[in-house]
């Protein structure tokens, strides 16, 4: 249909060794590129073409074996020969010169990118937590603690030694009798604290929890309440929350930790992490989720933990929301408060 | 499917002329603006597809969207009726990229065991940095071509370690021996000690003109086509000249600003200076930081290519700083209420700017222009390392 003499294209000749340029005619057929032109007559294997890409603007510019090249500032032509004589050109040009290959690329970049951020961190981090070990964990959590501890934010205890150690053994016993397999158990250092803490208490990496002295008696030592609250900071501490709040936060300087052995990095970071950052919804399910298991393992009501959080509510905004991750610094929500409620005898 | 006659030996004898003998009177030639025929919307698909197989691959894609990336630029920058053409190996580049990320994980783990492991991983990268410097202008300059001809960078190694160490060595040097006589934290510090330990900020300000040319001249000193190396035909005092201005710049700016802060103190009430610190204050930082830019990007372009020539070719370059200012803004604010996206228009609108102002003036007739058979070393780890640190070495 198409006469021979429409596939041929005229362009300039290269030999790569002199910037003169050589008019040519090129055909493609048999597989083979003939150029012709004045005392010009090669052919060589298209394969041996390094071919131009189709582009809207610029000159097309094809790569010939031993430096020649051949040029063209007309592009169109250049690929309306190429498509007549059989080239065909990659998906990737295909894509790059199509809006609606654009479209569907920048589509499928946005849901990379939401799927690394939905699932590719959670599960780096989660590998990245099991990967550290318990004693760097409570490195982390004690270097919290120091840094809480000066300040003001936390001060000596005014309950009496006594109670204290009461109140330790009821824990202990507690989480026995919820988590019969040793294995499993949280192992908690339990401190009590006064000062900027308020009614408030907290979990630190490591297994240490702090409990004010205000939230003890906002809660008219109930025991049912306070072994609620525990119970629910012992669960950030079995599922290693604060661990894994600075994890996510500092993912790729966490990575270089736990490849080389070094956590100083991590532990660095961590009490600046944890005195700013919040625990996600989730986290907090999970720990309420432990709390009354406890609860209910230890035949106790989970009253107790609805009427804490409705005095909380009442509470006007205090210091003691000075800590995110701390029980009081967010109060429950509907949701949670219901879930209490339907445990509730 | 035979090859019926090899490449070289097509042509006619008389084109495999001697080259073009470098002495006698320089004749009237042709003085063409470069065009750049690229257009932002195009490069923005381009850009798209490509970061998306980036970022399937993790990464390793990375070379192939770099060589795209060049190949159009390059291509789109034509003088006269042809573009520019960019060689690079993906492959080999790919090495290169491997290579570099290993070495920069290495420097960055030296850094966080231990603070000598850290010092002695930063000597042994400046004590190979000048290497991998001449590397990458070897690579990025042999891998460029124009109607066929590669061009070459004959600059020594000798040469790369004079040119970024001869002014920055007195600074390294200063600054240990301050660190060492120096006062310690905490300790109460007379004015003399305070002196003594800014001293080496004072000679990086003084150096960092000589420096910055010292380098330009080793780049621009040793491009080549052929046998036709250009020469740098610029002085230390006209880059001391730049710097200068600009400081003055700078200060006529300061002042301005102190004035006008000054005067609200006095004259405006309690809120029209919140509405100066918290609105105006950061919009003429920002106006201050894309004015150094564009400074130096239009003054430097300016100084560095008009000084740049050879036997058979001259530079001009009139790269206007308003334009360049009012580019160099107009980017930064698209690009901020764009989230990124208008990044590629930005590009390719800079591009333009900045190619469109040169102005090249060949000596010779085209024709006469030879290129040596020989191809330069093409190690393409040089070119990783330059464009993992963010240096341009941009045509």
């Amino acid at each position: 249909m198409t006469p021979t003499a429409d596939r041929e294209l005229a362009v300039d000749y290269f030999d790569g060794r002199s910037a003169r340029a050589h008019r040519v005619a090129l055909r493609i057929d048999d597989g083979a590129l003939a150029i012709r032109g004045e005392a010009i007559d090669l052919r060589l294997p298209v394969s041996r073409v390094q071919w131009p890409e189709r582009t809207r603007h610029g000159p097309r510019i094809a790569r010939l074996p031993e430096g020649a090249s051949l040029q063209s500032l007309d592009g169109p032509a250049w690929d309306a020969w190429a498509r007549d004589s059989g080239l065909r050109e990659s998906s990737v040009v295909a894509a790059q010169q199509s809006w609606r290959g654009v479209l569907v690329c920048v589509a499928l970049l946005v849901a990379s990118v939401a799927a690394f951020y939905v699932w590719g961190m959670p599960w780096a981090a989660r590998a990245v937590v099991a990967m550290t070990p318990a004693s760097a964990e409570r490195e982390i959590g004690d270097l919290a603690l120091r840094g809480l501890s000066e300040g003001g934010f936390l001060a000596s205890s005014a309950i009496p030694a006594a109670e204290q150690q009461r109140w330790r053994a009821r824990l202990d016993e507690a989480l026995a009798r919820a988590y019969p397999d040793a294995a499993t158990r949280p192992v908690i250092d339990l401190h009590f604290a006064a000062g900027k803490l308020g009614a408030n208490a907290f979990a630190l990496p490591g297994g240490v929890v702090v409990i004010g002295d205000e939230l003890i008696a906002l809660v008219d030592r109930r025991d049912d309440a306070v072994i609620g609250v525990l119970a629910h900071e012992a669960g950030h501490v079995r599922h290693r929350h604060g661990l894994r709040l600075v994890v996510q936060a500092g993912l790729l300087g966490m990575l270089s930790s736990v490849v080389i052995g070094d956590f100083s990095q991590m532990m660095a970071a961590a009490p600046v992490l944890l005195g700013h950052a919040s625990y996600s919804r989730d986290f907090e399910r999970e720990a309420d989720g432990q709390a009354l298991h406890v609860l209910r393992a230890n035949g106790l009501s989970s009253q107790g933990m609805v009427l804490l959080f409705e005095k909380l509510a009442q509470r006007s905004k205090h210091a003691d929301d000075a800590l995110g991750i701390a029980l009081a610094s967010h109060p429950a929500d509907a949701e949670r408060i219901a879930r209490f409620k339907a445990e509730a005898p | 499917m035979a090859i019926s006659g090899t490449l070289g030996a097509a042509l006619p004898a008389t084109h495999r002329r001697a080259p073009f003998a470098a002495t006698g009177p320089a004749h009237e030639g042709s003085r063409t603006a470069l065009r750049f025929t690229g257009s932002g919307s195009e490069y923005f698909r381009i850009w798209i597809v490509n970061l998306l197989l980036i970022l399937l691959t993790v990464g390793l894609y990375y070379p192939w969207a770099k060589v795209r990336r060049l190949q159009y630029f390059h291509r789109n920058t034509l003088l006269g009726d042809h573009g520019f053409d960019f060689h690079g190996n993906p492959w080999a580049m790919l090495r290169g990229y491997v290579l570099v990320a290993v070495l920069t994980s290495l420097y960055s783990f030296a850094g966080q065991a231990s603070l000598t492991a850290g010092l002695v991983a930063f000597a042994i990268m400046a004590a190979v940095w000048p290497a991998l410097f001449r590397s990458a202008q070897q690579f990025r300059l042999s891998n460029t071509s124009w109607r066929g001809m590669r061009f070459r960078f004959t600059g020594s190694l000798k040469g790369a370690y004079f040119a970024m160490g001869a002014a920055l060595l007195p600074v390294l040097l200063l600054s240990l021996v301050t660190m060492k006589l120096g006062p310690e934290p905490g300790e109460h510090t007379s004015s003399a000690q305070l002196a003594l330990a800014l001293s080496p900020v004072a000679l990086l300000m003084l150096m960092a003109p000589l420096a910055w040319w010292l380098i330009k001249r080793y780049q621009h000193g040793h491009l080549a086509l052929g046998s036709n190396v250009t020469r740098f035909d610029v002085g230390a005092g006209a880059m001391y000249g730049v710097f200068l201005r600009f400081g003055g710049l700078m200060l006529l700016v300061g002042l301005v600003g102190a004035a006008i802060v000054g005067r609200t103190i006095y004259v405006g009430t309690a809120s029209t200076l919140g509405v100066l610190m918290l609105v105006v204050f950061p919009i003429a930082c920002v106006g201050v930081f894309a004015l150094s830019q564009a400074y130096f990007a239009a003054r430097l372009q300016n100084l560095v290519w008009n000084g740049t020539d050879s036997d058979v070719v001259r530079f001009h370059s009139a790269l206007s700083l308003r334009a360049t200012l009012k580019q160099t803004l107009k980017n930064w604010l698209l690009i901020a209420l764009t989230l990124g996206l208008y990044w590629p228009f930005a590009k390719v609108a800079m591009a333009r700017l900045r190619l469109q102002a040169v102005e090249v003036e060949l000596l010779v007739p085209v024709d006469a222009l030879m290129a040596d058979a020989e191809r330069a070393s093409r190690d393409a780890a040089g070119d990783a390392a330059g464009d993992l640190f963010g240096i341009d070495f941009g045509l």
